[in-house]
């Protein structure tokens, strides 16, 4: 007679796929455990279902191609370069490239331009200086030779 | 590829983040490491090398394009094998399985040629045994056997519960230990 907390060999059976594969808690674990302990029949059963995956283990499949790598990315870079987010990351990288150039020919331009402006500036005030040191000569000459 | 033992190797989630933020690179060594896994998964499924590999190919692209809606509610394996198992179920609607020759096998024993045959039609007699089987079932099988996988992963692989899962593996292994067990009545195996 099986007892309430004992299972039938039916029992034991329909559960035996978890209790190999380690997917069972640890009460039916033990429960399982002790009725194989007294069961040579389901002993049996268990080393044949082993033995039947063991034969499943053994069959292997063909290596993966070297390239299939390359061609998921190849792949991947060609769909990147079509799609709107690709083409928009590309006018993104395109605009801040142009940003730069820009920027760089702005620089060079002005920079220019302010060196120029600024020799402007230089050789007005140093006309105005000897305009001014002429005619203050010229008063003073003027004065010293009592002239008006 | 072996890696370079001053350079800390990056787990999955990290490779995903990176990914995710439009590093191709970490994309490429997440499609290096799995790569593997995923056609072989496929292979066992179809039973053909280059369906296998276009399906792999088609997976891992799909990956890529759909990686800003992964979450990580699973792990990025079982997330792309789950691609991989809809490619694979879509496919049987356009075409039947093929047969080829067995790739996997390697040259002959010349010192055992009839151990190696025998070894040959029993591995054969396996994968017949595991063509049979419906599809959900097949896939179940192949997860827990080859991939090593918890109930719980294939259950997030191939969308079913844990307890369908259960069951799919139940019935799986029944009527792969009957085929089996045909044959060797047959004498075959």
């Amino acid at each position: 007679m099986v007892s309430k907390t004992s299972m039938n060999c039916g029992q034991v059976r329909r559960l035996l796929p978890p209790f190999l594969d380690e997917e069972l808690s640890g009460g039916m674990r033990q429960k399982i455990a002790s009725h194989l302990a007294s069961c040579p029949t389901c002993r049996t059963e268990v080393e044949a279902l082993k033995a039947d995956m063991g034969l499943l283990e053994q069959v292997g499949t063909p290596e993966v191609s070297p390239f299939l790598v390359t061609r998921v990315m190849a792949e991947i870079r060609q769909r990147e370069n079509r799609s709107p987010q690709g083409f928009a990351r590309l006018v993104r990288g395109l605009a801040a490239a142009l940003v730069v150039a820009v920027s760089i020919g702005a620089g060079v331009f002005f920079g220019s331009g302010l060196a120029q402006a600024s020799s402007t500036v230089a050789a007005n005030s140093i006309e105005a200086e000897v305009s001014y040191v002429e005619s203050s000569a010229a008063d003073m000459y003027r004065l010293m030779s009592g002239g008006d | 590829m072996l890696s370079d033992p001053g350079v800390p190797v990056s787990d999955d989630a990290d490779l995903v983040r990176r990914a995710q933020a439009g590093d191709l690179g970490a994309f490429e060594e997440l499609v290096r490491r799995h790569q593997r896994g995923l056609f072989s998964y496929l292979y066992r499924m179809c039973r053909n090398t280059s369906d296998a590999e276009e399906m792999a190919q088609a997976a891992m692209v799909k990956a890529w394009e759909k990686l800003g809606s992964f979450r990580g509610a699973s792990s990025f394996k079982t997330w792309l094998y789950r691609i991989g198992t809809n490619l694979c179920f879509n496919l049987r609607t356009r075409r039947k399985p093929t047969e080829e020759l067995d790739e996997t096998m390697g040259a002959p024993d010349a010192e055992r040629p009839e151990a190696a045959f025998r070894q040959k039609v029993r591995e054969e007699r396996v994968r017949a045994a595991l063509a049979c089987l419906p599809e959900d079932q097949r896939a179940a099988l192949v997860l827990s056997v080859y991939q090593d996988m918890s109930y719980k992963e294939i259950a997030e692989t191939i969308g079913k519960t844990v307890r369908a899962v259960d069951s799919l593996l139940f019935r799986a292994k029944s009527n792969v230990r009957k085929a089996l067990a045909e044959d060797r009545a047959k004498g075959v195996i």
